[in-house]
Order: C-alpha cells, then structure tokens, then sequence
C-alpha cells in the first residue's frame, strides 16, 4: 500500500471514469465494453483499487481502428497516432492530442533536476517515425529552446535482424546509424544525447566519435532498454564523469518515466517515478497483488487521462519496488528488466 | 559445511586492478546451492578493459621463465589465498569433473605451460638460408581474446601460449569454470608477467564475442551454436565440438572394446576429443551392446571418490540433459537400458546427479544422430560398408581407424574436415609436444617476416 493516502488520484479516477463512460464524452471503444464489463464502471470505481476490475485491453490496441479511441468529448481536437516498438506482436496503437506534451513538461522538469541543462541543442540517435519517443525528444529540446537533431533508427528491421541470426547485418546498421550522428556531431552543437543503451556502448567503441561526443555533450539520456546497473556506473564513472546520465523508462501506452533525482541513502543508483497527476506503476506478483518494497515485480500500469483511459494493464517488464519519496504519492522503480516467465527458455546443451 | 559459508567471490581483474562489478551472478554446485558469487563484466567494461589492453599492448614476450615459474606456482602454490586443493575442489564442484580427473588436468596443464618452447620449435620449421638471412616469427598482432568453455581445465594453455609469444590477452572463462583461467592468470602474474598484459572478464557470450571481433587473434571454444558465427574468421580458431569418431573394421576382441570404452569416457566424456560415433562394418547391435556392457560396469560414484570416472551435474543441467537423452532414445535403438537398468540420471547421496553412461545404435551411417556430442559418455553406432567410403567420417577432431583398408587411411588422412588420425588402440588425445591437434596453433599466433642484414 502507498503510505501517502492517494486520495486526489482516487477523485481524478472517479472523474475520469465518469468520462470515458458517459455517452457525449467517452470513446467508442470503452463504450462499446460497457455492457460487457459485469459491473458499472461510473457508480463501481471509487479508486485505484477497483481499476483492476477492468479487463486488460492492451492486446486489442493491436486491431482497434485508432479513431475508437478518440473520446467524444474532445471530437473538435486533432489527434496523433503513435505505434509500440512491436517487441511482444504486432505493434499497438495510442493516440494523442495535447496530454503527452503535458506529461513532458512534467518529465523535462525532472530532467533538469537531475542535471540536464535547461537550454542547448538535443540529439536524439533512437527511433522516430511512428514510434512516440521521437516526437518526445523533440518536444524536450523545444521546450528549452534548443533545436532537434535527429538519426533515424527503425527498430523493427533491427529486431528482425537479429531474428533472422543476422547479426553482421544488425552490427553494420548501427555502425551507419553512427555515420549520421558522427556527421552531425562535427558540424554542430549538441548540449544533450537522447540514446539507446545498445548505440550508447556501439558509439563508446568509436574512439573518435567517443572523444567528440565526450568534449561535447553535457548531458546523456539513456532510455528505450533496460541496463546492468554495472553498465550504468561504467558509463557514469568511467565513460562520462563530466556529464549528466540520466536514464527515462517508459513506453508508448504509459509515457515517460524519469529517473527521480538520487536522494542520499537511495538503495539503487537509479529510480525511475512516472507522472503522478495521471499514471500508477504497481509491480506485482504471479497473482496480481503489489510486492513489498525491494521486493521484484512484474509492471501493471493504470493511466487516466482524459484523452486515453488505460487501467490495469500488465507490461512486459519486472522491477524492483522502492518507497516513494517524501511527499510523493507514486513508488519508485528500479533495475527494470524483461519479464520472464520461470523456464520459458529451455537451452540445448553441446559438448561445452 | 554449508555452501553459503564458503561462497567464493569471483570478479573481474584488469590490468592489475580486481573491479568489483555491480552485477552479479551466481554460479551453481553440483552438490546444490551455490558455489560462487561472480560480478560480470558488461560490455562497457570489456570496452574500457580492451581499450586499456590495446594501449600497453607491446607485442613482447615475458620470456620463457615466467612460463615455467607459473607452472609451479599453479600446482603447488597458494595463490590468492586459493591453495591447490580448495581450487581442484572448486572445479571439481562448478563443472562435475571428478577429482582424478581435475588432478590429471593440473599435471596435463603444467606439463603443456613448461613445454611451450618445445611445442615453438616442434610447430616451427627451421629456416637455415645463411649467413644474413633470417626468418623471425613474430605475432600476427598485438592483442589476443579467449573465449573460454568450462568441460575441462586444459584449454586455458591456449591462451597462455598466446601471452608466451607477446600478446596482450583478455580471457572470457568458462561460465562453469572461472577458477581455472582466474589460478592461471595469478600464477603468471606472480610468477612475473606484467599485469598491463592481462583482463580477465567474466561475460556473456555476446561480450565474449565482442571482444573476439575487436582482438587481432583469438581463440573460442564451445558448441554448435558459439561457434558457428567463427568458422572460416581466419583471426579466430576455432574449437567445437570434436565429434571424434572411431571405424571399427575388424572384429572386436576385449582390448579393442575397453580402447573404444576408455576413448569414450575418460574425464566423464567432457573433452572434445572424447569419442561420441563409431561406425562399423561389424553386425552394430552387437558392436553397440558390447560397448553398451563395459560402459554400464562403470561404477555410480561421487566425484570425490577417488575410483568416479563419470561426470556429475547440478539439478537442473542433470534435468536439461535427461531431456535430451530421452528424445535421442526414442529415435534410435537403445543398448544401455539392457545393460544399466534404471535411470540414465542418477541422483548420488552428496547432492549431484551423475550422468551414467549411453549408447545408441542407427541404422544409417548418415543418420543425423551420428555425430551428435553431449558432455558425457554418450555414442551412437552406425553401421558402415566400403561402399560408404570416407563421407560418413569426415567432419572429425579426431578419426580412429581400426582397418587394414590402406586406401580408406590415406583418403582420410587427406580428408580436410578430419583434423587428426589415430591408427590402433590409441588414445585420441595421445600427443608429443609439437603434434597438431587442430591445425598448427603456433604458426596461427605467429607470422614468418624475413630479416635480411648485409654487414
């Protein structure tokens, strides 16, 4: 249980059920489920705890036509639709109109709290195209007045790469990922990278490129796949002691999650805190209730806004729970790692 | 004693520097529950470990000295606060080996550290062009990474050869066996090699495999799967699995069947060497029962004993293996459930589980099975006829022939994917310094330059 009573989170719920489900407001797609779901949702909901009342509807954001999940009542604003990264099946789909560029007001602050400068040109060396993080970064470097460069990485051909065993082809892919950004790094000037921890390690092989992003750069964003917390301190200490490292967990369905600024006596070196106006991480375990504190779990999001109405969602990821910061309603996540079933993998043993 | 209280810490070591990693695994004993708690290197480690090995990287030997100083410091030394028998029992607990079989890896490890300069000149031709003319032989680069398995300790002299001729070299231990390459490497530093030659990084493959493509030569061993990527990488040698077979082409008597038993299941059928196919011109169900019964006479004893010839595993490797036996059992003919009733697993009062002994026939010489290598005595007989010539034998580390066919040894001493030939009852691992085992390593390490001086 959260020690801050998350009294607020439960009255934005109360609201924001009321919504999703009201004719002139809510979605075709949660009014569609309405009568389907054994309970009504608007006099049922009083808190976070009935939010796992609701189905897991993540799988049909694979098939659902994206307008669906425009609610009613914002029909008169323009929506985005942004895809996954497509690691667990075929990508699913969010949409978005203003709440994202809200929620990255909110994590740009953090971001300065952890020493990223408030100003300055963004590098981003990782996916954009329909994939949301890009139109993120960009949003970072506008909202401190720097411009955005960008690489264009496509995950999806990477991961079919690699499925294929065609990890010679994967490797020369990044190292052309690395031209474009060696390119832009000697003739411009970046104050922040946003980068993958896989192109993170490619680029420190790059001596040359290494030194110039070294010299340059004041600040290094690490976001997109989980890291050793061994990693983590090579690159803090020993590959960047000069700038900021600072890592971003996060997804399309639940946004952006920040690394928390390291509070003294904090037992990880990094702790990830999602926006609390709108979003919980809860890690639970194999029956879905929460673990206790340095405990691990497997991700569940719930994210209420008004635009997008997500509970009770199961994520492919495990963390390690951590106590909330003074005041803060939301936990801590640390060391997040794929989640794996216990012996999903079975190895065929050779002679060694 | 419980396993806790002696959990063995293993990190990596850099150029003289012990770095304690943040991540941490840990290593299983076959008698249950841990052995030892390993920090990894990831691959920023490795990164900045070979950086700093490239850049102390001179190309000069220690000398010959320091080879055989570490010999002895190895076997008799305390090294690290490791004294020689808590390390054979350490081994011996990772990987199963029996003790016997970690002592004979010690003595064969040591005999090969001080015979590297025999084994030089035995791999080199000599180059006598008179007077002003020289052929020196000098390393092909600078830096050299070994990408270690964990079936037997003996390898590792792969990778001190490479420090003998002047590389600078980073070692990936077996993820089984961290112990050896760790001893080995102390032995030499306090024997007197200088510590900037060395990094010691336990990894994962993918690492290890990093820092084989990033080194000027390399050596990796392990099965199909990691050793694929480096077949045909001419700055790589690579050492899979063996696949050694036998042609038994003459009746059988006892002697013949104890060769073919003991070619089998020395070490616990670990070594790459060991024999895992015969083919036969003989009725195969009797050839396949006959050494079905020896094999089955093998006692089911702990790896402490001193008459344990079998390998143990821990739970869930024993498990993983039983898996694999059981479907190989049900595609071919079975000839030791006759002779060794009851489980090919046998779980033993100190914990393990030892992996008892199989021997399966095919009808085909050709059958998939027949070449198929598992890290315990296990061998598939096939039949074989004139008519079949050397295509069902190639593919061999080793190639026993048991024939008076002349042609048929020609043919497979010239057969390019048979890498040795033994003729008789011997052994497929006997060698003298200077015999390849697989091509000749020292001339893979070193190149031919020419150095002529007119005074």
């Amino acid at each position: 249980m959260t020690p801050v009573a998350d009294t607020e989170f439960d009255a934005h719920i109360r609201k924001l059920t009321a919504w999703h489900f009201g004719e002139d407001t809510g979605s075709p797609f949660w009014l569609g489920k309405r009568g389907t779901l054994g309970f009504d949702p608007i006099a049922d909901v009083q808190g976070i705890d009935d939010l796992t009342r609701f189905p897991d509807v993540s799988a049909e954001l694979r098939t659902v036509p994206a307008q669906d999940l425009i609610p009613r009542g914002l029909a008169d604003r323009s929506f985005r639709v942004y895809d996954s990264g497509g690691t667990t099946g075929s990508p699913k789909r969010i949409v978005d109109s203003g709440y994202r560029s809200h929620m990255l007001e909110w994590a740009r602050r953090r971001l300065v709290e952890s020493g990223v400068p408030e100003g300055g040109n963004w590098l981003h060396l990782g996916p954009s195209g329909p994939h949301v993080i890009g139109f993120d970064v960009a949003r970072y470097a506008a909202l401190g007045g720097g411009v955005f460069y960008t690489v264009d990485l496509d995950p999806r051909w990477v991961k079919r790469l690699l499925a294929e065993g065609r990890e010679d082809d994967a490797d020369e892919y990044v190292q052309h990922l690395l031209d474009q950004a060696e390119t832009i790094l000697r003739t411009q000037d970046v104050a922040v990278l946003n980068i993958t921890p896989p192109l993170l390690e490619a680029l420190c092989a790059r001596g040359e490129l290494y030194e110039m992003v070294r010299a340059k750069v004041r600040a290094v964003i690490w976001a997109g796949t989980s890291i050793s917390t061994e990693s983590l301190r090579q690159i803090d200490e020993v590959f960047f002691p000069d700038a900021a490292v600072v890592g971003i967990y996060g997804n399309s369905l639940m946004g952006v999650a920040p690394q928390r600024p390291a509070a003294p006596g904090d037992p990880h070196p990094c702790v990830f805190e999602p926006f609390p106006a709108t979003t919980r991480l809860e890690l639970v375990d194999g029956e879905g209730r929460r673990v206790g504190y340095g405990e691990r779990g497997r991700v569940r999001l719930h994210l209420v806004t008004e635009e997008m109405f997500l509970p009770n969602i199961l994520e492919r990821d495990s963390a390690i729970r951590v106590e909330p910061r003074p005041g803060s309603p939301v936990d801590g996540l640390a060391d997040v790692q794929t989640y794996r079933e216990i012996g999903d993998v079975r190895v065929i043993e050779g002679v060694y | 004693m419980s396993d806790v209280a002696t959990l063995v810490t293993v990190d990596p070591y850099v150029c003289g520097r012990t770095v304690h990693s943040a991540d941490r695994s840990r290593l299983p004993s076959v008698l249950g529950g841990d052995l030892a708690d390993v920090g990894l290197a990831p691959h920023l480690l490795a990164l900045s470990a070979l950086g700093e090995i490239r850049r102390h990287a001179d190309g000069r030997s220690p000398g010959a000295g320091v080879f055989a100083e570490a010999a002895r410091l190895f076997a008799e030394e305390v090294l690290d606060d490791e004294d020689p028998r808590e390390y054979a029992a350490r081994v011996s607990r990772a990987t199963g080996l029996t003790a016997a079989a970690v002592a004979q890896a010690v003595e064969d490890l040591v005999t090969e550290l001080a015979e590297l300069p025999q084994t030089t000149a035995a791999e080199l031709p000599s180059t006598g062009f008179g007077p002003g003319f020289d052929t020196r032989w000098v390393p092909r680069g600078r830096t050299f990474t070994a990408v270690m398995a964990s079936n037997h300790p003996v390898p590792n002299v792969a990778w001190a050869q490479a420090l003998f001729h002047g590389y600078s070299v980073l070692v990936r231990p077996g993820s089984r066996d961290p112990f050896t390459a760790r001893r080995l490497m102390r032995a030499l530093l306090a024997a007197g090699l200088p510590p900037e030659k060395v990094a010691y990084l336990p990894c994962s493959h993918r690492t290890g495999e990093f820092l084989l493509r990033e080194a000027d030569r390399g050596i990796v061993y392990g099965g199909d799967s990691a050793v694929r990527r480096w077949q045909g990488h001419e700055s790589v040698a690579v050492r899979g699995p063996g696949r050694t077979k036998a042609l038994l082409d003459a009746d059988p008597d006892d002697a013949v069947v104890e060769h073919l038993a003991v070619s089998a299941s020395f070490d616990g059928g670990t070594r790459c060497t060991n024999l895992s196919a015969v083919l036969t011109s003989r009725p195969v169900g009797e050839v396949a029962d006959r050494l079905a019964e020896r094999l089955g006479r093998l006692p089911s004893l702990p790896a402490t004993d001193e008459q344990a010839t079998l390998l143990v595993a821990d739970r869930e490797r024993a498990e993983r293996i039983r898996r694999q036996v059981v479907a190989l059992r049900a595609e071919l003919t079975d000839h030791s459930a006759r002779f060794d009733p009851g489980e090919s697993v046998v779980e033993l009062a100190d914990g393990s589980f030892l992996l008892r002994p199989v021997v399966l026939s095919a009808n085909r010489p050709d059958h998939p099975a027949v070449g198929t290598e598992l890290p315990f005595p296990f061998v598939v007989v096939a039949p074989w006829s004139e008519a079949d010539g050397v295509a069902p034998l190639r593919d061999s580390l080793v190639l026993n022939l048991l024939t008076d066919r002349e042609d048929l040894v020609d043919a497979a001493v010239r057969e390019p994917s048979v890498r040795k030939v033994t003729r008789g009852t011997v052994l497929p691992w006997t060698a003298v310094p200077g015999i390849p085992h697989d091509d000749n390593y020292t001339q893979f390490l070193l190149e031919p330059k020419g150095v002529v001086v007119r005074d």
